[in-house]
């Protein structure tokens, strides 16, 4: 039924097709054959490989636009503009993300990347869609084209071109071709037909507005595929970031203790759990001490104005960028600065107040302390509430009883109810387990709280725990609420002392009446929630068990007893003690199965037993009924189980339709139509299995739903980070990206990496083994020793000491793990001022094992010392007789080619030995023995830690080489290493005599056949030629042909020669003129970039650091 | 400040299996004190040394420090290896409890695990041979893992002198599917290997006589296969047994086995390994008691896509587990009642956002 109406749509279709037949038809057999594989062909060019896109459809995460591209290409203006157009709001000064909304359900972070290396390839891994910027006057520079190939080794996310400058070509045809040019380029360079945007020129500081708004309508519309490696990690782009740590620390420790820093941002990729350790790129590895997800500061519109067609004008204002100076409000690493325009005076009733100034007003007008205010406030849990929340805690206690009663009600009621069963569920537990040891002070933290918008955390509040075996928090919860209590609240750190509470904290206070109410029930009847039994109490697994299968256990058992120490009083040998595998099979347990009755309840299980099944179900639903009337004959619970059982009744006729309509769908729809290829079943798979991860936590309070999914992507969230160096915060630059990437379980540990390197193309230098390197690999970026290798004949790993030209090889490295297919670049220098293209090498992370297998060839040489027919004594190849030990039997051969074997080693000179070949060998030859020798990598790894420096230029390990230029130590040199002249003295070669004896024995085809050479002249030559007069003529005329024809040729090169030099003497002339030409244009040439250069140091005030590198 | 992974930590001796698997399969160093520190013979058993050997003979770089007493050992997690091993346990364990944790590794191991075990294949403790045969590695199916799975049964060894050989083969993954396992079914068909080694052979005919006598009641779909070794094939002591399965028809599979006792008759074995079948059918869930932990761990081990599974109630070992599971990778299972309208049920509906392991030791190319 399902396929109704694509079928009648089909059918029309086909309708329509067989009505005009010849319209459709095409005029030629081969023309209609050509079209049809073109149509084949470009359907498979449209698809790709299906990929799981994690981002949430709800809530997304805003998208990185970054700004690329050389310094004084215009990025600022770019960003200022883009950010003008979205909220019409003028930044003066941008740093770091900047999130605005840009739809209804889009938002964009936009970032700006300075012109760093370091900075570029932390951006490349994070952005979304980069807008590369090209001087349009100026052409493309090295930093682009290193960018891009940075790009290409981090998956490649969707580039824009954007050309500035082009208001600074005056010539139209120039224009056009320069134009022309550089779109050939970019194309070339990403793919045929990309994107590249013009801006003219700068008006009021920024872009023409109609070309930003085309450029912005063009983000706005872009879709992105997900891409591997962050679909499989989260991250964030740190927008803002604190130092946590006490002041008295940094003091004590004169600003050279670990910090502890908050960072903010929203998350990427997949969901963030806690217990995940982070990368932050330029700093390292880092625990994370604590997640929090705050308020959105930056929503995207809600359900009101979701209806109207355009985003409304108030939600265009909105902008985040807690870096920058909006609002006159800059938050920086420990102080958050207030822009005041012109001079100020309080009260002054005309003076326009922004959010800064009414901030310290504020502030200045407190006249209460905190205490003071909190109980003067009139804060209610509940609208419903008729008093205030008091500040003494007996008051409090007492007056939330109403509300009280009403979740004891309900969670009677939720013992038959469907909906939100997982809350009452735990307050029923709660009650039992209260009444389980008379104790009865349990606090519930209201899990809704109020998430408050922008700067302040999620406040929580825990319970006050006075039973400490039920009641025991998580870690976690107490750690988040303490340092939340760091940041905002004063009040907090008193807690313990005063307990004072003002959230919305409920104190249940159960009364005898429900604990007889619950001693009533049947123990089968009573649910454990078993999620909070396991993960939030430290109850021993056989307590957890024995609570449903035994009567109640006693207090003594209960007790906070650690779960190994029962040994102790316990020295009977339980089984559980052997780690068995199987359950324990108590032969008393079975004997129940001898009982008919016992045998006969399990009958529904079998398919035989379907009718009893239904039987057994209503009796199941009777008795439960029975149970309801006993636990409370309040009307309203009749109720409730009246409406239990209308949707029971809903739902199970509902799934009998659905049965009977697959069963027809089954039998009457037509399964070839119904059957998709396998593109289109991964698809629908995959959109299955998303589906399902959004609807199977949906109705779970958001808590409990973060221990279980971890925070999703899309929400702000503030990272408490410990130990971090103090450099990172005391060298803080909001110019710089901050990155924190989640690393895989997989990716903490380390290991030797093995990967497919090639050399970049453009990098003008072979790179050497146990040279150092450094890779961007993952989130990381480090400096390591790798070992390039080749596959030798799928036998061995065989070390080469350069990279080969134009090929593959691999790489082996020590270093952090990375998924095998992740793409890596690497560098030599990361340094600005490095001529040439810096990035290295580029390639593809294969095997990772914690040992190599790499070789490299060893030949020892020796010389035999003494021969004897097939044997040769051999010396000078080992030192003793323990090394000939250790190769006895291995293969060796003379420089001539006579293999042979080693043997035995001999007594006299230490270290030689027998050896037998295959032939006799000669005292001159040389025998060598191939062997292989394994080499490791060295156990380096130096993380580049760029954002701990003040210059944030980082130069890691140098070369030896290099470390003798600086230190002005010339290179040792061996003498034995250093070439000689070869003397390769000719060698005398007796003459082979064979015995007269032995030569009349041979057989005449192995008789040596050598006959001295004639020393009398032979009949040819002797004899004397007489010719006929006819001969003589003839040979005549030939002479005298030949001497003309040489005399032909002679004059006819003496010709060519003086046309030669005038065709030399006249393309002189024009090589001439044309060098001149060449002259004159390079002079107008550098003159243009002469004043280029001297407008742009106007611009950057002289700051030598943003000059341009070199144009490619 | 980069290498320090913070290590796991745990005491006592119970769990030690679990916790070492979750120990190499994320590559934390795992620490485990106190065990039997107040025992008459304090310290590792011989069977748990065994089977860190085994363990460090199937990964690469694994560093294992055992304390001097024996009551503490440190476990540095190398890359599992895989590859063909021989292992000879010990006599105190059956081949099923070192066979256990190696199942759950072998399918994220570098190249495909060829395992050869000797000694016990089945003992009243651990899972024999023939239902890690017939239920695990079906189990394991679910995940994915299937060409070229296999358990062969070389010798069957009984206790207490063993003698049996068992191969174990297992192919690797690049990461598991997700599992979806929520209908539980009705049973559709039993089967049951009954097998008897250095005895009467017609042992194996009365214990298959006995069981039928019980569960013919049921379904008629029972087919049980007397299996009877001879010679060098069986072993150094006599013994017999009888493993059970009942097949639902959604594919789910519930176990149970009894293992021949002194002075028992084979009919008593028989009566005892089908009643225990029955008490795991009655359990409930789609997945039985013994394999709760396989299970749950390959769905922690999934993509990062939400996975399910019905179950009976937990055992103690996997409410361990489970807990381990959160300190180790921090996952944490959502479980509530499968059928919240129906009270009598006790069966449990698991379901977790899997952490997206990916088989890093994979070679590509």
């Amino acid at each position: 039924m399902a396929s109704m109406r694509r079928r009648v749509l089909a059918q029309h279709s086909l309708d329509i097709s067989n009505h005009f037949r010849k319209a459709f038809a095409p005029k030629s057999g081969r023309r209609a054959d050509r079209q049809g594989r073109r149509k084949v062909e470009q359907d498979q060019t449209r698809l790709h490989v299906p990929l799981v896109d994690r981002t949430p459809e709800d809530q997304p995460p805003p998208v990185v636009v970054a700004i690329v591209g050389p310094a004084g290409v215009g990025k600022t203006t770019l960003l200022k503009s883009l950010v003008r157009r979205h909220t019409k709001q003028t930044l003066n000064h941008v740093q770091g993300p900047v999130t605005v909304v840009s739809g209804k359900k889009k938002r964009i972070t936009f970032i700006e990347c300075n012109n760093d290396l370091n900075s570029m390839i932390d951006i490349a891994k994070v952005a979304d869609l980069v807008l590369l910027m090209i001087d349009g006057s100026y052409g493309f520079e090295m930093e682009t084209f290193e960018f891009l190939n940075i790009l290409q080794a981090h998956g490649f996310p969707k580039v824009i071109g954007v050309l500035t400058h082009l208001d600074l070509i005056k010539k139209a045809a120039t224009l056009r071709t320069t134009k022309k040019a550089l779109k050939k380029r970019f194309w070339a360079e990403i793919y045929q037909g990309a994107k590249l945007f013009y801006l003219s020129g700068v008006l009021n500081g920024r872009y023409p507005d109609t070309e930003i708004l085309n450029l912005s309508r063009f983000i706005s519309v872009m879709k992105f595929r997900p891409l591997v490696f962050r679909n499989s990690h989260p991250y964030l782009l740190a927008d803002r970031f604190e130092d946590l740590t006490p002041r008295e620390e940094i003091r004590a420790s004169r600003g050279k203790c670990d910090r502890t820093v908050t960072v903010y941002g929203y998350l990427h990729g997949t969901n963030l759990r806690m217990g995940t350790r982070v990368h932050i790129p330029g700093v390292g590895d880092l625990d994370v001490q604590s997640i929090t997800t705050l308020g959105d500061p930056c929503p995207l519109p809600d359900a009101d104005s979701e209806k109207r067609r355009k985003l409304s004008e108030k939600k265009k204002l909105l902008v985040h960028a807690p870096m920058s100076d909006i609002g006159g409000v800059i938050y920086d690493k420990d102080a958050v600065y207030i822009n005041v325009p012109g001079n100020f005076t309080r009260g002054n009733p005309d003076a326009v107040e922004g959010e800064g100034e009414r901030m310290v007003m504020d502030l200045q007008d407190v006249a209460d302390t905190l205490d003071g205010a909190v109980s003067k406030s009139h804060i209610k849990l509940f609208h419903s509430s008729s008093k205030p929340l008091t500040a003494e805690v007996a008051t409090a206690a007492g007056h939330s009883s109403d509300y009280d009663q009403s979740d004891d009600e309900s969670s009677l009621a939720g013992s038959q109810s469907d909906e939100d069963l997982s809350d009452e569920i735990e307050t029923g537990d709660e009650s039992s387990d209260a009444k389980e040891d008379n104790q009865s002070d349990s606090a519930e933290v209201d899990d809704h709280s109020v998430a408050d918008r922008g700067r302040s955390s999620l406040r929580r509040v825990h319970r006050t725990i006075v039973d400490p075996p039920f009641h025991q928090l998580e870690d976690q919860d107490v750690q988040f609420a303490e340092s939340d209590s760091d940041v905002e609240d004063v009040d907090d750190s008193n807690a313990d002392a005063a307990p004072i509470r003002f959230d919305d904290v409920e104190i249940s206070n159960e009364e005898p009446g429900v604990h007889a109410v619950f001693a009533e029930l049947p123990q089968a009847n009573r649910r454990k929630n078993w999620s909070k039994v396991i993960y939030s109490t430290s109850i021993s697994p056989r307590d957890i068990l024995s609570g449903t299968a035994a009567p109640p256990t006693t207090p003594k058992n209960l007790d906070d007893e650690e779960f190994f120490t029962q040994v102790s009083t316990a020295p009977i040998v339980t089984e559980g003690d052997f780690d068995m595998s199987k359950e324990f099979v108590n032969v008393d347990d079975l004997r129940e199965w001898e009982d008919e009755a016992m045998l006969d309840s399990v009958r529904g299980l079998f398919i035989t037993g379907t009718s009893l099944e239904g039987e057994f179900k209503e009796q199941a639903g009777a008795s439960q009924d029975g149970d309801v009337d006993i636990v409370d004959g309040d009307d309203r619970s009749d109720v409730n189980s009246a409406v239990d059982e209308a949707a029971h009744q809903a739902t199970t006729l509902a799934a009998k339709k659905a049965a009977l309509k697959r069963k027809f769908d089954e039998q009457y729809d037509d399964p070839e139509s119904l059957k998709l290829d396998f593109y289109e079943d991964a698809k629908g798979e995959m959109a299955r299995q998303l589906e399902l991860n959004r609807a199977e936590f949906k109705d779970d309070d958001p808590e409990s739903r973060v221990l279980i999914e971890g925070h999703r992507a899309g929400s702000y969230v503030r990272i408490e980070l410990a130990a971090v160096p103090c450099e990172m915060v005391e060298y803080f630059d909001p110019s710089y990206p901050l990155i924190v990437g989640g690393l895989l379980p997989s990716e903490e540990r380390f290991g030797y990496l093995q990967v497919r390197i090639k050399r970049h193309r453009w990098y003008t230098r072979t790179l050497k083994t146990n040279d150092p390197l450094i890779f961007s690999m993952g989130w990381r970026r480090f400096q390591t020793v790798p070992i390039y290798s080749l596959d030798d004949h799928s036998i061995r790993m065989r070390m080469l000491k350069y990279t080969p030209e134009h090929m593959h090889c691999y790489a082996t490295f020590y270093g952090p793990v990375a998924l095998p297919n992740t793409g890596f670049c690497a560098f030599n220098s990361l340094l600005s001022d490095t001529a040439g293209f810096r990035i290295s090498a580029t390639g593809v992370v294969l095997d990772i094992d914690r040992s190599t297998k790499i070789v490299k060839k060893l030949k020892l040489t020796g010389v035999p010392f003494k021969i004897f027919k097939n044997t040769a004594f051999v010396k000078d190849m080992f030192s003793s007789a323990l090394e000939v030990a250790k190769f006895e039997g291995a293969n060796i051969r003379t420089v001539s080619g006579i293999r042979g074997q080693v043997k035995k080693a001999l007594t006299k000179p230490e270290g030689s030995f027998r050896a037998t070949f295959e032939d006799k060998v000669l005292m001159s030859d040389i025998i060598f023995l191939r062997a292989w020798y394994a080499i490791e990598p060295r156990k380096f790894y130096n993380p580049v830690t760029s954002l701990l420096l003040s210059q944030k230029e980082w130069s890691g390990m140098r070369l030896t080489g290099q470390i003798r230029r600086d230190e002005g130590v010339k290179t040792p040199s061996n003498l034995n290493s250093t070439y000689r002249a070869v003397e390769r003295p000719t060698r005398r070669f007796n003459t082979l005599k064979v015995p007269k004896k032995l030569q009349a024995a041979l057989p005449y085809a192995s008789k040596p056949k050598l006959v001295k050479q004639q020393h009398r002249r032979t009949y040819l030559q002797k004899r004397a030629v007489v010719m006929e007069p006819e001969e003589k003529k003839a040979i005549a005329l030939l002479q005298q042909i030949r001497a003309l024809r040489k005399d032909q040729v002679a004059r006819r090169k003496e010709k060519q020669e003086v046309r030669r030099a005038a065709h030399r003497q006249k393309i002189q002339k024009e090589e001439t003129k044309k060098s001149e030409k060449d002259k004159e244009k390079r002079k107008e040439y550098m003159r243009a970039a002469g004043m280029k250069s001297r407008r742009e140091s106007e611009l950057e005030d002289g700051n030598s650091r943003h000059q341009k590198r070199r144009k490619f | 400040m980069a290498q320090s992974t913070a290590a796991l930590q745990f005491s006592g001796h119970l769990g030690l299996r679990h916790r070492l698997v979750l120990a190499i399969v994320s590559g934390k160093p795992l620490r485990v004190d106190k065990i039997r520190p107040h025992d008459q013979n304090p310290g590792l058993r011989d069977y748990e040394v065994s089977l860190l050997r085994l363990l460090e003979r199937i990964t690469n770089g694994t560093v294992i420090e055992i304390s001097v007493t024996g009551t503490a050992v440190l476990v540095k997690p190398g890359i599992i290896a895989g590859g063909s091993v021989t292992h000879d346990c010990p006599l105190s364990r059956s081949i099923g409890y070192f066979l256990e944790p190696v199942i759950m590794l072998a399918p994220f191991s570098k190249k495909p695990l060829q395992l050869t075990l000797r000694g016990i294949t089945s003992d009243d403790r651990d899972l024999s041979a023939d239902l890690t045969r017939t239920v695990t590695l079906p189990y394991l199916q679910l995940f994915g893992v299937s060409d070229g799975l296999e358990l062969r049964i070389k010798k069957r060894g009984c206790a207490p002198l063993g003698g049996g050989e068992v191969q174990f083969l297992c192919p690797i993954v690049k990461q598991l599917k997700t599992l979806h396992f929520v209908e539980r079914g009705k049973i559709k068909r039993i089967r049951g290997i009954s097998h008897a080694v250095r005895v009467n052979p017609q042992f194996s005919n009365r214990m298959i006589e006995a069981a039928r006598s019980v569960l013919n009641r049921y379904i008629p779909d029972i087919y049980l296969y007397s299996d009877v070794y001879k010679g060098e094939d069986s072993g150094k002591s006599p013994g017999y047994g009888l493993s059970l399965l009942a097949e639902t028809t959604t594919g789910a599979l519930h176990s149970a086995e009894a293992i021949s006792q002194p002075g028992v008759a084979p009919e008593d074995i028989a009566l005892q390994a089908s009643r225990a079948l029955l008490s795991e059918v009655r359990h409930g869930g789609c997945v039985d008691r013994a394999h709760q932990m396989l299970v749950l761990l390959m769905m922690v081990l999934g993509s990062e896509d939400v996975g399910r599974c019905r179950m009976g109630e937990p055992t103690e070992r996997t409410i361990q587990f489970l807990r381990d599971v959160q300190t180790c990778f921090g996952t944490t299972f959502k479980i509530v009642p499968a059928d919240p309208m129906d009270r009598s049920s006790t069966e449990l509906m698991f379901s977790c956002y899997g952490i997206g392991y990916v088989n890093a030791n994979r070679t590509l190319a």
